[in-house]
Formats: structure tokens, sequence, C-alpha cells
């Protein structure tokens, strides 16, 4: 599998990919349809949805057995990179976390969900800032991303020592609050009685999804504090001000070679995550490195964002102005599948000592 | 580890990356002195000696010389494996410009006279080098230097200063930037010329540092006569050649291992201190236990490029400033959580693993030295990012 690609072939597998993603997120395209979605319903484009469906992008990690691509973290991560880079509204992720839950357990609507036919959300959170899934039966969903437009939602309840899984069809019992992004989340009241059962033993799958969104959703971050830095140097290239270009203030230049840092950092961060879980890390190793990983692009994202409308100025605080969609992202998605709080704290309570 | 042979010096770049690791680690094992491991000073020559006549004597003095200099001719990657594995097992750091610096400088543009007269001294110890850039008005603009060096038939007579010398009172022999050219732009001006210590005119001062160390000292030229002969390279490249040598060692400065060794001390003084289980001091652990990780990561990346043969450009300043300004964070909560110990000029309770105050001094320089970070991020916006002026 591509797991035991060469360093080599990866690379060449993440450059391909990356090319792929111009689909969806053409290079130097501007944000007229990510704007004309916000604060629409559904707030994403169901075809877009199907054709990344149609790529392979939905089951990108899934084994070629169950209809997926057998690609790596490596590749995903590059994915959700371009992605972030072009503000993609389409719920990729959370379709992503729901095919792997779903192949996992080999049940289910696996086909639509991979096909991108149907939006299918896992709808395993109760409470903020959390990665357990308490999985209580008749306690609402909350936080679901885009739910408008899904058919339905999957949910874990607990039953003994065991996490089932059930399927519920969208319609009665959902409400939604709009989101910074132009998105929404809802919140969905469980009739179990209505829902269908689809396996009985989902807790180890679900972790280990929950782990992967979270870092595709740092990689996702990645990109778009990476264009948001690309838009501002531009900026700081031509603006003048006192006669100068504001590029040649050292205060402004020093600010940005720290923006510069974070984001690599942010990288290194995500690469070596990507790789360490493509090698087969399990448990608190893989826990260890996605913690990380999601910390770090959860603060540096805010960071990133916040310093170019800084370094904008004032046209950086209008909305017609784009670099603001990009700080509006990252507060929607800097918290999700774990704040950075959440995750320092569980890479200290799995993380090895320090090697010196 | 003693079972791992040690093949002769001109068999270890041929060796694989693993292999080579554990050779390394054998050969500290069995040569370097245990008292010698993580020296809270730098240390001087009559200290260094011993190592240093070892590494001579066992033919790995220079691990970046060719091997036809009696070099081991190892390539970047192997380098970094070895520093890497000097640095986890606390070896210090000998007095090392004339291997480090002046050696690589003669090989590439020295004459064959001069590679004959000098390159073998470094070999044997007879010449100790120590590196003449910096004065009082030319720190980070280098370029600015005024030591001048004027040619009076066969000689240059050399009159200026230059501070900052590291272990200049251990040295027999400096190599100096001078300037040549008044006229010409400031960069293209300057000569690089090597001078025996024991010429008349030299003298040379300590300056006691924060760390109340004399590994700095001010060198004063009071018309020092100097064979013309001295000169390495053409006249007015010096400035050029002396860029053209900071090669792939940058790297150097942005390694993680000193982070590394403060990170552990500072667990060890939270726990003496009983504040490791304190919510607050976990969460200001946490951050820097992450900021090392991801510093790990990325310095990573650039190993990775070297291995590649790849050459690194100027965004390997990220490295030098990331390090140095988590190794000053990580000493600012040792002093922090160290109560009045942190006062203390000694270790506290005369463990070395609990040395608040020294750690947090040894800490201070590493973002002056080297291109300070102030500097390093003038790098960074120009020649990373574009920015203008």
């Amino acid at each position: 599998m591509s797991a035991a690609l060469s360093g080599e072939d990866r690379a060449e597998s993440i450059r391909m990919i990356r090319d792929s993603a111009a689909a969806v997120a053409p290079p130097g395209g501007d944000m007229k349809r990510v704007r004309d979605l916000r604060f629409q319903t559904p707030g994403f484009d169901p075809a877009i949805l199907r054709q990344m469906g149609e790529m392979g992008w939905i089951g990108l990690r899934l084994p070629e057995a169950s209809g997926g691509a057998g690609l790596g973290l490596g590749e995903a991560c590059a994915l959700a990179e371009e992605l972030g880079g072009a503000l993609v509204p389409e719920p990729l992720i959370p379709a992503m976390l729901t095919g792997s839950l779903l192949a996992a357990v080999g049940a289910g609507p696996l086909e639509r969900v991979l096909t991108g036919e149907s939006l299918v959300l896992t709808a395993w959170q109760e409470r903020p800032d959390t990665l357990e899934v308490p999985g209580s039966p008749d306690a609402a969903r909350r936080f679901l991303p885009m739910a408008a437009g899904a058919a339905s939602f999957l949910l874990p309840v607990r039953e003994g020592g065991r996490i089932a899984l059930y399927e519920q069809q969208a319609g009665a019992g959902l409400t939604t609050e709009q989101t910074q992004d132009g998105g929404h989340l809802g919140t969905l009241e469980p009739n179990l009685g209505t829902a269908t059962r689809i396996a009985d033993d989902i807790g180890e799958a679900l972790s280990l999804a929950l782990d992967e969104a979270a870092l595709l959703t740092s990689a996702y971050l990645l990109g778009g504090m990476d264009r948001a830095f690309a838009m501002t140097l531009d900026y700081l290239k031509t603006r003048q001000q006192f006669g100068k270009i504001i590029g040649t203030f050292q205060a402004l230049q020093h600010k940005a070679a720290d923006v510069k840092m974070q984001i690599a950092l942010t990288r290194a961060s995500i690469e070596a995550a990507a790789a360490t879980l493509d090698a087969g890390a399990t448990g608190d190793a893989r826990r260890a490195v996605i913690s990380r990983a999601k910390s770090r692009a959860a603060s540096s994202s805010m960071l990133v964002t916040r310093e170019c409308i800084q370094l904008h100025g004032g046209i950086g605080y209008t909305d017609q102005y784009d670099v603001g969609l990009y700080l509006r992202k990252a507060m929607v998605m800097a918290n999700q599948y774990g704040s950075a709080t959440l995750h320092r704290r569980r890479f200290m309570a799995v993380s090895p000592e320090v090697e010196e | 580890m003693d079972a791992i042979r040690i093949p002769a010096p001109a068999e270890l770049d041929a060796l694989d990356d693993e292999h080579f690791r554990q050779v390394v680690r054998a050969f500290l094992h069995e040569n370097y002195p245990d008292d010698l491991r993580n020296p809270p000073k730098r240390l001087h020559w009559d200290e260094n000696r011993p190592w240093y006549m070892k590494l001579a004597e066992r033919g790995w003095l220079c691990p970046g010389w060719p091997k036809e200099h009696e070099g081991l001719g190892l390539s970047p990657a192997k380098q970094i494996i070895l520093t890497e594995e000097y640095e986890r097992y606390g070896v210090a750091r000998t007095n090392d410009h004339g291997i480090v610096m002046l050696g690589p400088l003669v090989i590439k543009y020295g004459t064959e006279e001069q590679k004959q007269r000098f390159l073998p001294k470094i070999l044997t110890g007879e010449h100790i080098w120590c590196q003449g850039y910096s004065e009082p008005n030319a720190g980070s603009d280098l370029a600015a230097l005024r030591t001048e060096a004027v040619l009076d038939g066969d000689e240059y007579v050399v009159n200026g200063q230059k501070i900052w010398t590291t272990l200049a009172t251990d040295a027999n022999w400096i190599f100096l930037l001078v300037r040549t050219d008044k006229q010409a732009k400031k960069q293209e001006g300057i000569s690089f010329l090597l001078v025996d210590m024991k010429t008349p005119g030299i003298t040379v001062r300590p300056i006691i540092n924060l760390e109340m160390h004399d590994e700095f000292c001010e060198v004063f030229f009071d018309n020092v006569r100097v064979p013309k002969e001295n000169l390495v390279g053409q006249l007015n490249k010096g400035w050029d050649m002396a860029k053209a040598l900071l090669g792939f060692e940058r790297i150097f400065l942005g390694s993680p291992r000193q982070s590394g060794y403060a990170l552990s001390r500072l667990k060890i003084l939270a726990e003496r201190m009983g504040v490791w289980e304190d919510a607050e001091f976990q969460d200001r652990y946490a951050r820097l236990r992450l900021e090392f990780e991801d510093l790990k990561a990325l310095y990573g990346t650039f190993v990775e490029r070297l291995k590649r043969g790849e050459s690194l450009g100027p965004d390997v300043s990220m490295l030098k400033i990331l390090q140095t300004e988590l190794f000053q964070a990580i000493t600012d909560t040792m002093l922090e959580i160290g109560g009045e110990n942190a006062g203390l000029l000694e270790p506290m309770e005369g463990n070395r693993d609990l040395n608040i105050g020294g750690l947090f001094i040894q800490a201070r320089p590493a973002t002056i030295y080297g291109g300070s970070n102030e500097i390093q991020r003038n790098i960074l916006s120009k020649n990373v990012l574009g920015l203008p002026g």
C-alpha cells in the first residue's frame, strides 16, 4: 500500500494530488464562487461534492477493496491544504470521516458517501471542544458542519461497553446556526426510534477517524494561512505610504518574517505527523503527533490570519477584501476536532519524555 | 556498544548512515573523557588539548576536509550525523577555528605553498587559530570593518582592532578580514590575511562576559608587519571568500539540541521546586515542548535537503531564530519558577542540573552571535520573502 512508498514515489504522488486539486481549487482563481455560497443554504455546491467523489477524494484514504484510492495521509494532507488555500466550502473532511467509519465497519451507505452522491455526517459531538464520544442516546448532537445539506446522520450510541452506530435520516430535529465563514453548524435531536442500527462496535474506528480529521483540518488551515500570507506579501510589495513601499519598513518586515516561521513550523509539524502515521504509528504515538500538529495549526492559523489583517491595515478590515475570508475561516476551523489547548493537554498526556 | 568495530578513517564515508552513527557512538564511548561531558562553559586549550590530540591521533580531527588533506572527507549528511552524536554525548567544542574555518578556506583558495605550510600544523595542533572578523564598529554590519593592511615592500602593515575574538588567548595564529582598499565599495575592499600572533605589535585582552568567563577577547594591531605571502586568495576578494565559506554549517546554529538540554533541566527544576504538577506550569511546559518538537521537525526537513545533496538557502535563518529564542524562553521559565535560587551565582544545591542562572545567561548571546536574530529576520524578509529595500 501507499504507506510503503519510497520517499521519491511519495513526493511524486503528493505532487499529483496537488495538481488534481486544481479541478476544484484553481491556482489564482478568485473567490467569487466562495463568496456566492456564503450565508446560503446549504452553503456548498452538491455538484462539487459529487465531483470530489468522482475524483476519488472522499475515499482517498480507504483501501481499494472498500472503493477507495488507497493513498496515505501525506496525500490527504496535501489535498486538504490545497482546498484550504482556496477556502473550498464543500465539507470534504467530514465526508471523509464518515467514509472511514463506514469502511471500517463494512456497513451503511458507504457507496453513496464515497461518490459524493449524499452528504452523510457523523454526529458524534455532544459538547464543545472535545474528542470524546459519550454516545448518549438522547443528547443533542452538535456542531455539525453544513448539516442543512446532509441526507442522513450517523449517531454513535453507547450500548454497554461498546459504541454502536445508527443512521438517522435528515428531516425533523435539525436546527442550524450560521458561522463566521458563511457556513453553518447544525444541532440534531436524536430519534433512535426511527433510526437504523448499522454497526455495533465503532469506538476504535471513530477515534482513529477523528484523529485523521483533526490532522486534515490542520492541513486545511495551513493552506489558508499560506495563501493569506501570500496575499499579504503582495500587498507589502505594492502599497506605498510616506513615499515608500511599506514592505521596506523593518517593523513590518520582521512581523512578516515571524509569520513565515509560524507557517514553516506548521508545515513541518503536519508533514511529520502524516509521515509518522503513514509509517504505521498507532496508539499514543499517533495521538502525540496529531495533537502536536493540530495545536500548532490552531494557534498559528489564528496568529497568521490576525497578522495578515494587521499588515493590510484598514483594507484588511473590509469584507470586500479577501484576506478577511481567511481569518473568518480560521475562526471556524481552528477549534474543530479539538482546540489548541485541548491538544496541548492531550500531547502532554500521551507524549514520551523529551529526547535530548 | 563495544562490539562495534571502528573502521579506518578513510573508510568512514562509505558506511551507511545508521552504521556510521553507531561507529561514532562507539568512538566517543571509547575515547571521549567522561569528565568533559556537557561542560558548563566553553573550554580553554589546556582543557581541550587531550581530546584535540586524541582526535588528531585517530585521524578524526577534520571531518569535512577532503581525504587528500588527511580529512575524513565526509558528506554534509554524515557531518550532520557526526555533530548530532557529538552533541548527544555532550562533547565540548574544541578550539576548532582552524578545522572549521581556516582549513576549508585555505583548501579552497590557498596556494599550494600555503596548503603545505598551514594544513599539517592544524592537524598536529601546532597552530591554534582564532578568527578576527568583528570590530567595535563592525558587528552586525561586518563589512564596515576598518582594520587596515597597507602594503610596504614585501609586507602588509596592519593597524586596527578586532573584538569578540573567541579564545584568542589560546591561539597562536589569527585569520583576519582587513581593509585593503578604502576607496572601493565596502565589501569590495576587504582581503583575507593570516597573522602569526607572536608578531610584534599585537596585544590580546580578554573580555569577561556575563558568564564571568573570558571566552572572548579584543585583539589590537599596532603596525604589525605581515609577509605578503600570508594573503589568501585575491586581493580585495576576502569578503566573497568569507561568505562562500558559510556553507551548510549554518544549520548547526539552529540545532535543537541546546533547547532539548534546557527543557529536560526545566523539568528537573520544576519537580525540585514542586511546581511540576501545577496546571499553569504544565501548560507553559507543554507550549515549550511543542515548540521544541516542531523545531525538531523543521530542522529535520533541512537535514533531508542536505541528504538529497541540495544546498541550503537563506531560509535556514529560520532555524537559528527559532532555536535561540526557544532556548531563551525555556531559561526564562526556569528563572521564573526558581524563586530566589534564580539569582544564585553557582548551581542550586551544587547540582549542575539545577543551574538556573548559569543556563539563563548562557542563552543570552545565542540571539546575538552568528548574525543577530534581527539580522536573520532581515535576511528572511529580503532573501526569502522578497520584500524590498
